[in-house]
């Protein structure tokens, strides 16, 4: 195994790939999370995205509905959480760590009997010009759609977040919900609107991993992804480019660390796999020191219950 | 079109409390008319209910004999009623702009266009693209003012605007105001505050227990009479004492405060150094948010601030936590009664407990001595006229004034050498504030000191023997109270001098 510059290319398209799921389900996560809602049930929303994704394509051998039918349980789980959260005013942590649990209980009944059976393929885009350039090719070609929309995504939130009404309108109420209803914002629907959001993007964020990322379903798949993901907008101080950030770090360091342990550096295994986490959160810290821009990104009212007084 | 505006028969039941009682009143445009009364009278719920934020239980209300269904705050802003909360409704971390822009029906650039003559015409002066937290209180209700104004309103509601601005910012919200007015507005100006109530409105409603008991012209009224109407009671006025500590030890000294912080919501503190002398009452006042908060925690103990040194009692405390303070017999009364002073989900003799000392013995061998602790909150609540009895009561079921007499009276039970308050009577009505003042002033008769930090003018210039203003975080001189006058203290408090 040469370093050579195709293979640090192919390196680079491979972290593109396992970065992802993080970036779909954080940027979803980081819009729930501005308007106020804290949903931790972000595990649970992305493995039912991937059992239903999965079971989706094998019953209907068409990847375009399992794609859409997975961003739907998604939206659906998530309703779960909005019902209770937002309509009954139940804790917001308590609720998503049930969501969670609930989530990966279904998906392994659920997927009883699609274990062991084989992923379609997923098209890819440009794989001609892929092979024809070298170093860039694989990193900006050759991928499927879902990864050109997840690296578009953060952009698009932040443009979202910043631009426009909308925008104005889920920051507002994830700063003060109480002022934003005396405006005559509707509160209650804003929220729904936005952890919906975030429950479709984390369902598509399954959805990549057990149809193009590892196409096959395999129990608790996600494999605490979703943890890493909410994590990641935390120390992302709720910033969508930094979210892209903290995820390249985190896939990166997973893919380089994994290459370090095949090659046999004489470091401890158990510190290799700890490194992802431990760089990813160093890294953040110091790109969001600026405590002031932390105050303004930050949603004043996050995880509070809010109630209209009557 | 001139603007008429009638509620009819308004009541509101929450439960254990008659917020409204069949209130009716009507108004008119080209007059500003005073809501005056307690707190607890029931201004707040009927504004609320003329905003849309509360329905009532009964009742309508008619704007130019048009029959409003006030069923939320976008009807009420619809049907053009405006309303300028005490508590700003304003998006602290968005920008001047967003905020401005959040509820507008047309393109940024053209708001922009007309929040600028908006600007103009009033000659208020603020920065569009920064964010609201940046703002003075002051300019922050400019803010929701605009908002109001953007709308073109025909009814414009005032709730206590002038309990956070300075005397300069009084008088200009009242010019501003009175422009409003003969623009053709009709403003309802709810206050607790008598004189703001003669210099300003035209006519006034005295609300007391959810009721209006009177409707007069403010020509025919005094202080005296609105305040008998407001508390239904003759009050006894407090005289302002006399300064006679001059010769006495200093008990209180500071020397070298110098406080830094890199969070935006905080003031930093340059090198303040003061004393107080025995029996005496050291005033501090200024607009809030002015290092206020940083001072009393530096005080308090709460943050230790390093090169500072504090001597009490000839000993040096700078580096002492606030229980260690409280030994050396230092008390304390923050601003925020309820997430500051008290744990209000505590049972009031559990709020007591918290401020044990070494020989209080509320606990013996790390078990609680419930009975001992019981019997002492007894004493407080007695000794101090909380109008309960029962210490198993939890300490969010007392009003404001009862919940202040209780933390005032548990600081105050050990005969502490010291008192440091700050805005001890914040939000009380009139018989609770003058319960307190009398308190204050007992406290200096009987040779204890008290700093009291203070954003009421009226208040430190009656209880205060030397007072300074702190202003960004720095310390004006200290000045004998005979020689501050309220418009000095209003200069000192905009960041002027007086020299």
């Amino acid at each position: 195994m040469s370093l050579d510059i195709s293979f640090i290319g192919i390196l680079i398209g491979s972290i593109m790939a396992s970065s992802v799921p993080l970036i779909l389900a954080a940027s979803g996560e980081l819009i729930t999370e501005r308007s106020g809602v804290l949903n931790l049930g972000v595990e649970g929303m992305m493995i039912i995205g991937a059992i239903s994704g999965f079971a989706l394509m094998v019953i209907t051998d068409n990847l375009f509905i399992a794609i859409v039918g997975s961003m739907l349980s998604g939206v659906i789980i998530s309703l779960i959480f909005g019902f209770l959260t937002q309509s009954l005013l139940t804790n917001h942590v308590a609720t998503g760590l049930a969501l969670t649990i609930f989530g990966i209980g279904l998906s392994a009944m659920l997927g009883k009997n699609f274990v062991g059976i084989p992923g379609k393929e997923f098209p890819i885009l440009f794989s001609s010009l892929r092979e024809s350039i070298p170093f860039f090719g694989p990193i900006l070609f050759g991928h499927s759609i879902v990864l050109y929309f997840a690296f578009a995504l953060p952009f698009l939130t932040n443009y979202f977040l910043k631009k426009t009404k909308l925008g104005l309108v889920v920051r507002a109420v994830g700063d003060s919900p109480v002022s934003a209803s005396n405006q005559g914002i509707n509160v209650i629907l804003v929220r729904y609107c936005c952890i919906l959001y975030g429950g479709a993007m984390c369902g598509l964020a399954g959805a990549y991993l057990s149809l193009i990322y590892t196409p096959q379903w395999i129990e608790n798949m996600t494999a605490g992804r979703g943890w890493i993901a909410l994590a990641l907008v935390v120390f992302a101080t709720w910033s969508p480019i930094k979210v892209l950030i903290g995820a390249l770090i985190f896939g990166g360091i997973t893919i380089l660390q994994l290459h370090m342990q095949a090659i046999g550096f004489r470091i401890p295994v158990q510190f290799l796999s700890a490194l992802p986490y431990l760089m990813t959160i160093i890294v953040l810290v110091v790109i969001s020191r600026d405590s002031r821009k932390i105050k303004l990104n930050t949603p004043t009212s996050l995880g509070r219950i809010f109630y209209k007084e009557k | 079109m001139a603007t008429d505006l009638r509620i009819s028969n308004i009541s509101k039941i929450y439960p254990g409390c008659i917020a409204n009682d069949n209130v009716s009143l009507q108004f008119k445009s080209g007059k500003i008319y005073a809501l005056l009364g307690e707190n607890g009278a029931g201004k707040s719920t009927l504004v609320k209910i003329l905003s849309g934020v509360v329905s009532p239980d009964n009742g309508e209300v008619f704007l130019n004999e048009k029959n409003l269904k006030l069923s939320s705050p976008l009807e009420a802003k619809k049907n053009k009623i405006g309303m300028v909360f005490q508590h700003f409704n304003l998006f602290e971390t968005l920008s001047v702009f967003e905020n401005l822009s959040i509820d507008a029906t047309e393109d940024n650039k053209s708001l922009r266009v007309r929040i600028n003559e908006i600007l103009k015409k009033y000659n208020f002066s603020i920065d569009l693209d920064v964010p609201v937290l940046n703002l003075s209180a002051g300019q922050k209700q400019k803010v929701e003012i605009i908002r109001c104004l953007l709308r073109s309103p025909k009814v414009l509601i005032m709730d206590e605007p002038t309990s956070v601005l300075t005397e300069q910012e009084t008088e200009e919200l009242f010019i501003s105001l009175k422009k409003f007015c003969d623009e053709g507005i009709l403003i309802i100006y709810i206050t607790h505050k008598l004189k703001e109530v003669l210099s300003l409105c035209d006519e006034v409603a005295v609300m007391r227990k959810g009721k209006v008991v009177s409707v007069s012209q403010t020509h025919n009224e005094r202080v005296e009479t609105l305040a008998n109407k407001m508390v239904g009671q003759k009050l006894a006025k407090i005289k302002k004492k006399i300064n006679i500590s001059k010769n006495k030890d200093e008990i209180f000294k500071v020397k070298h405060l110098n406080f830094y912080s890199d969070d935006p919501f905080e003031t930093n503190l340059v090198n303040l150094n003061f004393s107080v002398k025995k029996g005496e009452c050291l005033g501090i006042a200024g607009i809030s948010g002015n290092g206020q908060n940083e001072l009393f925690q530096i005080l308090s103990g709460e943050i230790i601030t390093p090169d500072t040194s504090i001597i009490f009692r000839n000993k040096e405390i700078a580096k002492l936590n606030p229980k260690q303070r409280r030994e050396y017999l230092m008390a304390f009364s923050p601003e925020d009664r309820i997430s500051q002073a008290a744990v209000p989900e505590l049972k009031i003799y559990e709020n007591v407990a918290l401020n044990n000392f070494k020989s209080s013995n509320f606990f013996e061998k790390g078990l609680v001595n419930e009975k001992k602790i019981k019997e002492h909150s007894k004493k407080i609540l007695s000794d101090f006229s909380v109008n309960t009895d029962n210490v198993e009561l939890k300490s969010q079921f007392l009003s404001g004034g009862n919940l202040q007499k209780l933390i005032l009276g548990r600081e105050l039970i050990t005969a502490p050498e010291l008192l440091i308050c700050y805005n001890p009577t914040w939000g009380l009505d009139v018989g609770a504030i003058n319960y307190i003042h009398e308190t204050l002033i007992k406290i200096n008769d009987q040779e204890k000191s008290t700093i009291l930090i203070s954003t009421d003018t009226e208040e430190l210039l009656k209880l205060s023997d030397r007072i300074a203003v702190i202003y960004k975080g720095k310390l004006s001189k200290i000045m004998p109270s005979e020689e501050v006058t309220p418009e000095k203290l209003g200069v000192l408090m905009g960041g002027g001098s007086i020299d």
